[in-house]
């Protein structure tokens, strides 16, 4: 346990990586810009004049940034992320994951509901049936708002539709 | 005089019951967003910005303006009595603010603060109705090179104004722009930028950059950090508001200076946080007793209050008069702006007065009903804030969802904002500006289409960013605000090199 609570990410890694990841980018943005032409067409600069640029700047950027991540010695010792801090950050993110998975498969309002609940249940400590009806208010309200009153549709799934809702 | 005639037409447009009842929904959901950990203005205005595109634009402005309001005001609340900031904008607010609602006088923070935010708020307003139609008819002049001039100075300021590295603002700025490209190309008709995947023909919206970066981003923060709301139980008691008011004129001095700032950074880009912050500094130096700052002196709630609602009224001037917005919830409006079919710039002015001028009225009015609300409803945010977080994030992220799901009835868009959040928490964490990139998304079109109609009318030489007095002015001031980090390092070093000399002793 003490063991794991040692592992972190530095902050140095972590801005070594970003710096890596943008200048990755940026070679992709020159990349797809030299695909559809850099230069000089009889209607004014080509397509990709502008992102090659901008390309360009983002790669010189974050070389800077590169170089200052190595530079700059108290982010060797500063902590990004640890165990410690990782773990609420993993039981928000993964039931966020599964939201997204569900919402996918079942519609915005039935993934709502699970999510509301499920989160309730295991986060939160209620009892099973206030944390359903906590998701079913969530996703009444949002059927209210969006549906109703804004007349905006929202994502449904197979489960409104043997409802007959829509 | 103009103006004051178009302004009394404004309020015409604007004082009807349906305006006042949009007025006050907007200020009560800009409060709840602001008050929200994990909802800021910009994200309140992304979401709620396709519930507007079948409103008239009128209505439209006027609620989402109302809604930033009603944010800058609730992010002041939750600084106060929670010491959480609600908003970027309202760290400073809380240096003195929930010091001072600690020892028992919540309700004169709260006072003051409110106050003071709505005299920096009207100030904004009035400097707009003054020079708005000056800073257009002067924008008239302006074509594709003097455009692309004042796109330029706003982000040259950025980089050389904002306080970040500016390598990484310049990184952060960049990709904006690179994100603004991809999809359809406006000019040829082609398609850039998409690798092949189909999703991003429509390209990347700025609403769902917003609500990952913003959004989903300062939520996993909040979770991070761990959410330990041990706010400060209150009423709001009349006698004490009332006794309060009649303290503010002493205060008079530090809000003018702080309005004054707060309007300088809202017209510039450098926008609301860093105007409350300066605000502040700039107080506690001119204070005659600066003993008392950071443990609940007024004139440190009132600075950075009154700078803070002044620059973010203020923001809206260039957006209107120039179609370059002072601030990131200014950029998604101008978004949305575009989106209702509106060009923002100097032709906004001559085309729909109504619009302009509705819109100038309702921020009177929006920030006096904001003001009356926010005071009157404070009990009922703060028992909001004391709901478990259980309940409150996964709702958050529900609505979040759903708002990106509506922009273009897309899941794709859900998964970005997904990778957005992540970039955000990232980009937080490693002090990357956001607020460059968001705005670069909204300008990106409209900057390129200037440089490139620039280089048609110059054959492609970039001289043409030089070729005449005005122009060549605006180029100027950007490559000095660029500079200036070098500069303020020159001058430091030289002021630190005179007082070494002076006194030997104190330099370190």
């Amino acid at each position: 346990m003490s063991e794991e609570n040692k592992r972190h990410l530095s902050r140095r890694a972590m801005e070594i990586a970003t710096a890596i990841a943008t200048a990755a980018a940026g070679g992709a943005i020159c990349y797809g810009a030299i695909e559809i032409g850099i230069g000089w067409t009889e209607t004014g600069p080509a397509p990709g004049y502008f992102p090659f640029y901008v390309g360009l700047l983002i790669i010189v950027g974050s070389l800077a940034n590169l170089v200052r991540a190595i530079s700059i010695r108290d982010w060797n010792t500063e902590i990004f992320l640890d165990i410690e801090h990782a773990r609420p950050i993993l039981a928000f993110a993964l039931p966020l994951v599964g939201f997204m998975i569900a919402t996918l498969l079942l519609g915005l309002y039935v993934a709502t509901l699970l999510y509301v609940s499920g989160a309730m249940i295991w986060q939160g400590g209620y009892r099973w049936w206030v944390a359903t009806l906590g998701g079913v208010a969530v996703a009444a309200a949002f059927y209210c708002i969006f549906e109703v009153a804004f007349q905006v549709p929202l994502l449904k799934g197979p489960i409104e539709g043997w409802l007959g809702i829509y | 005089m103009e103006n004051f005639g178009h302004l009394l037409d404004g309020f015409a447009t604007v004082i009807s019951g349906h305006h006042l009842i949009i007025m006050v929904v907007g200020v009560m959901l800009g409060i709840l967003v602001g008050v929200l950990p994990g909802l800021g203005a910009p994200n309140g205005v992304s979401l709620l910005l396709p519930l507007t595109f079948t409103m008239d634009p009128v209505s439209a402005i006027v609620l989402l303006s109302c809604m930033y309001w009603g944010a800058l005001f609730g992010g002041s609340t939750t600084s106060i009595l929670f010491n959480i900031p609600g908003e970027p904008s309202s760290v400073a607010t809380t240096f003195d603010g929930y010091p001072m609602a600690r020892s028992g006088q919540a309700t004169r923070a709260l006072t003051l603060a409110f106050v003071s935010a709505g005299i920096g708020a009207i100030a904004g307003v009035v400097m707009i109705t003054l020079l708005s139609s000056w800073v257009a008819g002067f924008a008239l002049q302006f074509s594709s090179p003097e455009f692309f001039a004042v796109y330029c100075l706003a982000f040259a300021s950025f980089i050389g104004m904002g306080g970040n590295a500016p390598a990484k603002t310049l990184v952060s700025m960049m990709l904006g722009f690179a994100l603004a490209t991809i999809g359809m190309d406006t000019i040829s008709g082609g398609l850039r930028l998409t690798f092949g995947v189909h999703d991003l023909i429509k390209g990347v919206s700025f609403l769902v950059a917003v609500m990952g970066l913003f959004g989903i981003g300062e939520l996993l923060l909040t979770t991070e950090e761990g959410l330990r709301f041990e706010g400060i139980k209150t009423r709001i008691r009349p006698l004490d508001v009332l006794r309060t008011l009649a303290e503010i004129p002493r205060h008079a001095v530090a809000i003018g200076r702080s309005v004054l700032i707060g309007i300088w950074m809202g017209i510039t880009p450098a926008g609301p946080t860093a105007a409350s912050f300066m605000a502040y500094g700039i107080t506690r130096r001119f204070a005659r007793n600066a003993s008392q700052f950071g443990k609940g002196d007024p004139s440190g709630i009132v600075s950075p209050e009154s700078a803070d609602h002044s620059a973010g009224t203020s923001a809206l001037l260039p957006m209107l008069a120039l179609g370059v917005p002072g601030s990131a919830t200014a950029a998604v409006m101008m978004g949305g702006l575009m989106i209702w079919g509106l060009t923002p710039g100097p032709m906004l002015f001559i085309e729909r007065p109504d619009f302009v001028w509705g819109l100038i009225a309702s921020m009177y009015l929006g920030n006096i009903v904001a003001v009356l609300l926010v005071l009157s409803t404070v009990p009922l945010y703060a028992a909001i804030l004391r709901v478990p977080f259980a309940i409150i994030g996964p709702i958050i992220v529900a609505v979040i969802f759903s708002g990106a799901y509506q922009i273009a009835n897309s899941t794709f868009d859900m998964w970005l904002v997904l990778i957005f959040g992540v970039a955000g928490y990232v980009f937080k964490k490693l002090e990357y500006p956001i607020a460059p990139l968001v705005l670069a998304m909204v300008l990106g079109d409209k900057a390129e289409d200037a440089f490139r109609q620039s280089m048609l009318m110059s054959n492609g030489s970039l001289s043409i960013f030089w070729s005449n007095s005005l122009v060549a002015s605006i180029m100027g001031l950007g490559i000095l605000m660029l500079a200036w980090p070098l500069i303020g390092k020159v001058m430091g070093l030289r002021n630190h090199v005179r007082r070494s000399r002076q006194n030997p002793s104190t330099a370190s």
